[in-house]
C-alpha cells in the first residue's frame, strides 16, 4: 500500500469536562487508501464517531481537544491546518454524512438551497449553474422528479429521501473522501440496503474513498474493504474485511461476531459494559470483559497492535512472545460463555443493538 | 398508615416484596387525614372571622397567606419529607449551583422575618423628630435631620442602633419598614403563585384531558387573557376601585395563570403519548390513577419551576405599583419607601437605596433559585445541566 | 388551508379580541363606584356649587342616566369612531393629548428597543456559541442582573450617581430642548439605559437558550462539514432558525417590558410621554384620559400578537395553517 489518502497516526482526542478528562480517542491509527472503503466498527461510546469527526475538527472545541498524533490527508497534517484551510477541506475534499437524516438538514431552507450552498462554498459558479448541478446530484442519488422537488423543504421528504439529499449535498464538491457516520442506523432495513447500494455505486462513479462508521457488522460485511475495530478509544484489530471476519484475532472482535445472528452458532451477548472513559482500566481496555485475560492483561499499558497476518493486526498480548495465540484463534466461543458467568457480574448488554449517539 | 411504612420501606425493600396495596392503597394516608383536618379547621376559622366577628381579625390577604403556607406544608414539605431519597437527589443537583444555595438561604431568612417579624415588632410610627436619621455607622450633615437621635459631632449627625438602617422623611425606621416590606413581597409572590398554579393546573389538565370543545374554549380564553397586558388592566382596575394588596394579588393571580395553563396542557398532551403512560394503560390502570401517578408527577416539576420564575415578576409588579402610589398607602411596602425617598436623593440617599437593595436581592434570589430548580427538578435534563 | 385564509382568520380573531376587551372595560366602568364623579363633585363643591346638582350634571355629561344598553352602544360607537372623549384636566380632546405626548415616548423607547434587540441578540448568540467561556458566564450574570433589577429603582440609583453625585447628566427631563440637540440626547441617556437593561437581559436569555438548541444541532454540524465558516454558520444556520421562536419573545418583550417599563421610566424621569400622561390622569381622576392611555397599549398588544403570528408563518416553513 503506497501513499494512503488518509493516514491517522496515534490520534489522541480528549474532552475536558467538569467531572474530569474524557479520553475519547486514545492513540488511534489507521490508513485509508484511495478508492477504498474502511469501516470503523465499535459499540456506542467506543470513540469511533469522535475519531472521525476529529479528522476535520468538527468536534466542539472546547471542550474537545486534539491532544496528540497527526492526521495526514494527502500528505498534509490536518491537526496543524488553519481554520481557513480546514473550511476549504470540509465539504471540498472531505465530506460528511451523519447518522440522523431527520435533523441533518436545516429545516428553514429548501433542500436545493442547502445543496447550492455546499456547491458554491467550494466552486466559483453562478447560482444557476449550481442549481443545475444540484438537480443533477439529486437525480443521481435517486430523488424522483428532482427538478420539481428541489425547492421543497426538508420536512416534505421521508427519512430515506432526506439521507439521499444529505448524500447529494456531501457529493456537491466532488470530495476525495466521504466520512459516513452510521448513515443507515436511523433508517428502515429496506431503506438501509438501498442507501448502502447507492453509496457503493457512487463510490464507483466518483472514485472516492469512504470511511464508514457503524456498529452493525452486517453492514460491514456488505460494504467494507478493510475494518478497524475500536473499543474504549483504542483500536483492537484492523485488517481486510475478509480476514477479520474469517479469522477474528482479538477476543473483542470474536465477541462482537458472536453477537451477530446467522453465524451458525447461538448468539452470545458480551458480558459487562464499556469501561468508564474518564477512568479506563489499566492494561488492556477489554480485560474486565475478556474470558482470556491474564495478569499481564491487567497491568501496564494497553497492548500494542501486533501483526497477525498480511496487513492484519490485533492488540492482544496473546500474539506476543510467551503466549499461545491458538487460545484466541481456536474456537473459543463456548469457552467465553463459561467464563462469562463468573466474571465481573455487570449487566449483560447486546452490544450490536445499542444505538444512539457516540458521545 | 400507608405513608409512613412507605417511606421506611421504599429504600430497602425489593421490588417483588412491595405491597402494592400499601403503596397506593385507597385508605386514607396520614397526609390526607392531616390535610382534611387542617382544611376543615381553616374553613371554620375563615367563616368565623367573616361572619361572626365585627372587624375581621385577620385581613383577607393574611388568610390567603395562611392558606398558601398550609398548601406549602402539605404539597411540598410533606411529600419531600416522605420521599427522602428523591429529596436527597434533588438536593444533590440543586446544590451544584452555589449562587442558588446562597439565594435560598437569603430567601428563607426573608421569609421567616417577613412572616413572623411583623407579629413581634411594632408597625413603624410617624415621628417627625426622628426624621432623616442616617443608618448606623454612617453620618450625614447635621442640617439634614430635624434633630439628631444619635451622636452629633463636628456638624455631622451619626446613625444610631435605634434606627439601624436610618429613618424616612417622616421618621419611620427603615429597618422595620424593610421587615414589613418582606411580608408584603412574600405574600404577593407566594399567594399569587398558589393561585396561578392551582388555576393553571386545573385548566391545563382539563383542556388536555377532555380535549375537543372544552380544550378549544379554554385555550381561546387563555389567548385573550394572555393578550391583555396585566399591567394596564391593573392600572384600570386600581383607578376604578379602591386599591389594596388583596385586589393586587387576586388580579395577578386570576389573570396570570395563562402561561402555566398552556405549559401544563402541552406537557400533559406530550406525556400522554409517552410509552410509560401506555404501559400503565396496558397494565390496566384507570384514568384517575394515570393522571395522579404518572401525569401529575411529571408535569408538576415543570409547573413548580415555571411558577417559581413567575414569583419575581409578581414582586416587581407590586413594588412598581407601590412606587407609583397605586396601592394601599397603609401597607408598608418596599416600593412605597423607595418612592418616598425620591425627593431626598441629594440629602438622604439611604431612604430610596436600602429598600431597593432588598427588593433587588429578593428578586435576584428568586431568579437564581428558579433557574437552579429547573436544572434540578426537570426529569428530562438528566446528567449534566 | 391557504395562508390567506389563515391571515384572514387571524385578523378576525384580533377584531373579536378587541371587541371583548372594550366590552370588559365598559363593564368595569359601569360597575365601578368612583369613576371620576368624586373628582367632579369635589370640583363643584370647591367652586361653591351643590354636590347633588353636580352629581346630576355629571351623569348627564357622561350619559349615566341613560339605560345601560344605550350607553354600551354609544360607548362602542365612540370607541370605533375614535371619539375618545374630552380630558377635563388638560382641556383638550383625549386624542390631542395623546398626539402631543407620544413623540416624547418614541424619543427614548425607539432607541431603547433597537439597542435591546441588537445588543440582546448579539450577546445571546455570542454566549451560546462560546458556551462555558468566561464571556458566557459574564453574560449570564449580566442577564440575571438585568431581569432582577427593579427599573424604577435602577433609574433612581442612576440619578443618584450620575445626576446628584457626579452631576454629569440632568436628573429629570425638561421639554423645550429641541429633538436633535446634545442637551436632549444627554437627558435621554439615563431613560434609555433604564428601559433597555431589562429588555437586553430578556432578549439575551431567550436568544441564548434558543441558539443553544441549535448550536449542537445536527444540521449545524452538517453546515460546518460543508465548509461554511463560523460567521456563515452563525447567521444562516443558527440565527435564522432561532429567529422563528425569537419572534414570539420579541413582541411580548416590546409590549410587556417596554410599555410597562416606559410607564415607570417616564414617571421617574418626568418625561411627558404617554406613560406620564396616563399616570397624571390617574392621579387627577381624568377618566377619559385614563381609559385612552391604558387601552392604547392593549390594542397595540393585540396588533403585535397578530403581526407576530403572521410573521411566524412566513418565517417557519414547517408551520401548518390548520388548527390554530
Amino acid at each position: 500500500m503506497t501513499d494512503p489518502l488518509l493516514s491517522v497516526r496515534d490520534l489522541h482526542v480528549q474532552f475536558n469536562t467538569d467531572e474530569g478528562t474524557v479520553r475519547a480517542v486514545d492513540g488511534v491509527s489507521f490508513d485509508v487508501a484511495r478508492g477504498e472503503t474502511v469501516c470503523v466498527v465499535g459499540e456506542s461510546g467506543s470513540g469511533k464517531t469522535v475519531a472521525c469527526e476529529s479528522i476535520t475538527k468538527l468536534i466542539p472545541m472546547p471542550p474537545g481537544e486534539i491532544a496528540g498524533g497527526e492526521i495526514l490527508f494527502d500528505g498534509e497534517d490536518l491537526t496543524e491546518a488553519s481554520e481557513k484551510r480546514l473550511e476549504d477541506i470540509r465539504g471540498g475534499r472531505i465530506a460528511h454524512v451523519f447518522q440522523n437524516p431527520q435533523s441533518a438538514l436545516n429545516p428553514v431552507y429548501p433542500v436545493g438551497a442547502q445543496i447550492v450552498e455546499a456547491i458554491r462554498l467550494h466552486r466559483d459558479v453562478s447560482k444557476e449553474a449550481a442549481r443545475d448541478r444540484a438537480i443533477d446530484l439529486l437525480d443521481r442519488v435517486g430523488i424522483p422528479e428532482a427538478t420539481a422537488r428541489i425547492d421543497d423543504y426538508p420536512h416534505e421528504f421521508s427519512g430515506g429521501m432526506k439521507q439521499r439529499v444529505v448524500i447529494a449535498m456531501a457529493l456537491a464538491a466532488d470530495p476525495d473522501l466521504l466520512i459516513a457516520d452510521e448513515p443507515t442506523t436511523a433508517l428502515d432495513v429496506t431503506i438501509q440496503a438501498q442507501i448502502l447500494r447507492l453509496l457503493r455505486d457512487l463510490q464507483d462513479e466518483f472514485g472516492m474513498s469512504i470511511v464508514f462508521v457503524t456498529h452493525d457488522l452486517g453492514v460491514v460485511a456488505e460494504i467494507a474493504d478493510r475494518v478497524v475495530v475500536m473499543y474504549s478509544g483504542k483500536v483492537m484489530e484492523t485488517g481486510p474485511v475478509y480476514d477479520v471476519f474469517e479469522q477474528p484475532s482479538h477476543p473483542y472482535t470474536k465477541a462482537l461476531l458472536g453477537c451477530l445472528p446467522g453465524q451458525g452458532k447461538s448468539m452470545e451477548p458480551i458480558g459487562g459494559t464499556l469501561p468508564d472513559p474518564k477512568n479506563p482500566p489499566a492494561g488492556c481496555r477489554f480485560h474486565p470483559r475478556c474470558p482470556h485475560a491474564t495478569t499481564d492483561c491487567r497491568t501496564g499499558d494497553h497492548p500494542e497492535l501486533l501483526d497477525v497476518g498480511t496487513d492484519h493486526e490485533a492488540a492482544c498480548v496473546y500474539y506476543g512472545p510467551g503466549y499461545d495465540a491458538s487460545v484466541i484463534r481456536g474456537d473459543a466461543v463456548s469457552e467465553s460463555t463459561a467464563a462469562d458467568g463468573g466474571s465481573e457480574g455487570g449487566t449483560p448488554g447486546d452490544a450490536s443493538k445499542s444505538g444512539g449517539d457516540d458521545r | 398508615m400507608a405513608a409512613d411504612t412507605r417511606s421506611e420501606t421504599a429504600a430497602t425493600e425489593r421490588f417483588e416484596d412491595v405491597d402494592w396495596n400499601d403503596v397506593g392503597g385507597l385508605g386514607f394516608t396520614r397526609r390526607t387525614l392531616a390535610l382534611g383536618v387542617s382544611s376543615l379547621a381553616y374553613a371554620v376559622a375563615v367563616l368565623y372571622d367573616v361572619f361572626l366577628t365585627e372587624d375581621a381579625l385577620i385581613s383577607g390577604t393574611n388568610w390567603l397567606f395562611l392558606l398558601t403556607l398550609l398548601a406549602g406544608v402539605f404539597f411540598v414539605a410533606w411529600p419531600l419529607a416522605d420521599n427522602r431519597r428523591l429529596t436527597a437527589y434533588y438536593w444533590r443537583r440543586f446544590k451544584k449551583n452555589r449562587a442558588a444555595v446562597i439565594s435560598a438561604i437569603y430567601l428563607l431568612v426573608v421569609f421567616v422575618l417577613g412572616t413572623f417579624g411583623p407579629m413581634l415588632i411594632a408597625k413603624p410610627e410617624l415621628n417627625v423628630l426622628a426624621a432623616y436619621q442616617p443608618p448606623v455607622f454612617l453620618s450625614v450633615d447635621s442640617s439634614v435631620p430635624t434633630s439628631c437621635v444619635g451622636q452629633a459631632a463636628e456638624g455631622l449627625c451619626h446613625g444610631t442602633w435605634k434606627y439601624p438602617l436610618g429613618t424616612t422623611s417622616d421618621g419611620k425606621g427603615i429597618a422595620r419598614l424593610v421587615v414589613f416590606g418582606m411580608r408584603v413581597s412574600m405574600q404577593v409572590g407566594l399567594i399569587t403563585m398558589l393561585i396561578v398554579i392551582s388555576i393553571g393546573t386545573v385548566v391545563g389538565t382539563s383542556a388536555a384531558y377532555f380535549s375537543g370543545l372544552v380544550d378549544e374554549l379554554l385555550m381561546r380564553y387563555v389567548d385573550i387573557q394572555q393578550t391583555f397586558p396585566t399591567f394596564f388592566l391593573f392600572l384600570i382596575v386600581t383607578y376604578l376601585f379602591k386599591p389594596s394588596l388583596f385586589l393586587l394579588i387576586t388580579i395577578f393571580g386570576f389573570l396570570g395563570w395563562g402561561g402555566i395553563a398552556r405549559l401544563v396542557r402541552s406537557e400533559a398532551l406530550q406525556r400522554r403519548e409517552e410509552s410509560y403512560i401506555q404501559a400503565a394503560e396496558n397494565a390496566g390502570a384507570s384514568d384517575g390513577w394515570i393522571i395522579r401517578r404518572h401525569l401529575m408527577p411529571n408535569v408538576s416539576n415543570t409547573v413548580i419551576t415555571a411558577a417559581t420564575l413567575l414569583i419575581p415578576s409578581f414582586i416587581l409588579f407590586e413594588a412598581t405599583f407601590a412606587f407609583l402610589g397605586l396601592t394601599d398607602p397603609s401597607t408598608p411596602s418596599w416600593g412605597q419607601v423607595i418612592s418616598s425617598g425620591r425627593g431626598d436623593l441629594d440629602s438622604a440617599w439611604w431612604i430610596a437605596t436600602i429598600p431597593g437593595v432588598f427588593l433587588f436581592f429578593t428578586v435576584l434570589a428568586f431568579n437564581f433559585v428558579g433557574d437552579a430548580l429547573r436544572d434540578a427538578l426537570d426529569p428530562r435534563s438528566e446528567g449534566d445541566a | 388551508m391557504s395562508m390567506h385564509w389563515y391571515v384572514a382568520r387571524r385578523v378576525a380573531w384580533a377584531v373579536i379580541a378587541t371587541y371583548l376587551i372594550l366590552s370588559i372595560t365598559f363593564g368595569l366602568l359601569a360597575v365601578a363606584p368612583g369613576d371620576g364623579q368624586t373628582a367632579f363633585a369635589f370640583k363643584a363643591a370647591t367652586q361653591g356649587g351643590d354636590v347633588d346638582e353636580a352629581q346630576e350634571t355629571f351623569d348627564e355629561i357622561t350619559g349615566r342616566d341613560e339605560p345601560l344598553l344605550t350607553r354600551y352602544k354609544n360607548y362602542m360607537v365612540n370607541m370605533a369612531t375614535l371619539n375618545w372623549g374630552w380630558s377635563f384636566t388638560r382641556n383638550q380632546p383625549v386624542l390631542d393629548a395623546i398626539a402631543q405626548a407620544y413623540p416624547y415616548s418614541l424619543m427614548y423607547a425607539l432607541p431603547a428597543t433597537l439597542i435591546s434587540i441588537i445588543a440582546g441578540y448579539a450577546i445571546g448568540l455570542y454566549s451560546a456559541t462560546h458556551q462555558y467561556t468566561l464571556t458566557d458566564y459574564f453574560g449570564t450574570f449580566t442577564a440575571f442582573f438585568g431581569i432582577s433589577i427593579p427599573n424604577f429603582w435602577f433609574g433612581i440609583m442612576l440619578i443618584l450617581v450620575f445626576a446628584v453625585d457626579l452631576g454629569w447628566l440632568p436628573s429629570y427631563y425638561q421639554t423645550g430642548r429641541g429633538v436633535w440637540t446634545v442637551a436632549n440626547a444627554k437627558q435621554l441617556i439615563l431613560p434609555i439605559i433604564v428601559l433597555s437593561t431589562g429588555a437586553i437581559a430578556g432578549n439575551m436569555r431567550y436568544s441564548r437558550a434558543e441558539a443553544l438548541e441549535y448550536v449542537h444541532a445536527d444540521f449545524v454540524k452538517t453546515a460546518r462539514a460543508k465548509g461554511a465558516d463560523d460567521w456563515r454558520v452563525l447567521v444562516r444556520h443558527i440565527f435564522r432558525p432561532a429567529l422563528v421562536p425569537l419572534m414570539t419573545i420579541l413582541v411580548a418583550d416590546i409590549l410587556g417590558l417596554l410599555f410597562a417599563g416606559a410607564y415607570i421610566t417616564e414617571v421617574v424621569f418626568q418625561i411627558p410621554g404617554l406613560g406620564l400622561l396616563s399616570y397624571k390622569a390617574i392621579i387627577q381622576q381624568d377618566t377619559a384620559l385614563v381609559m385612552a392611555t391604558t387601552l392604547i397599549p392593549v390594542f397595540i398588544a393585540i396588533i403585535g400578537n397578530l403581526v407576530q403570528d403572521i410573521a411566524y408563518t412566513v418565517l417557519d416553513p414547517r408551520i401548518s395553517y390548520g388548527d390554530r
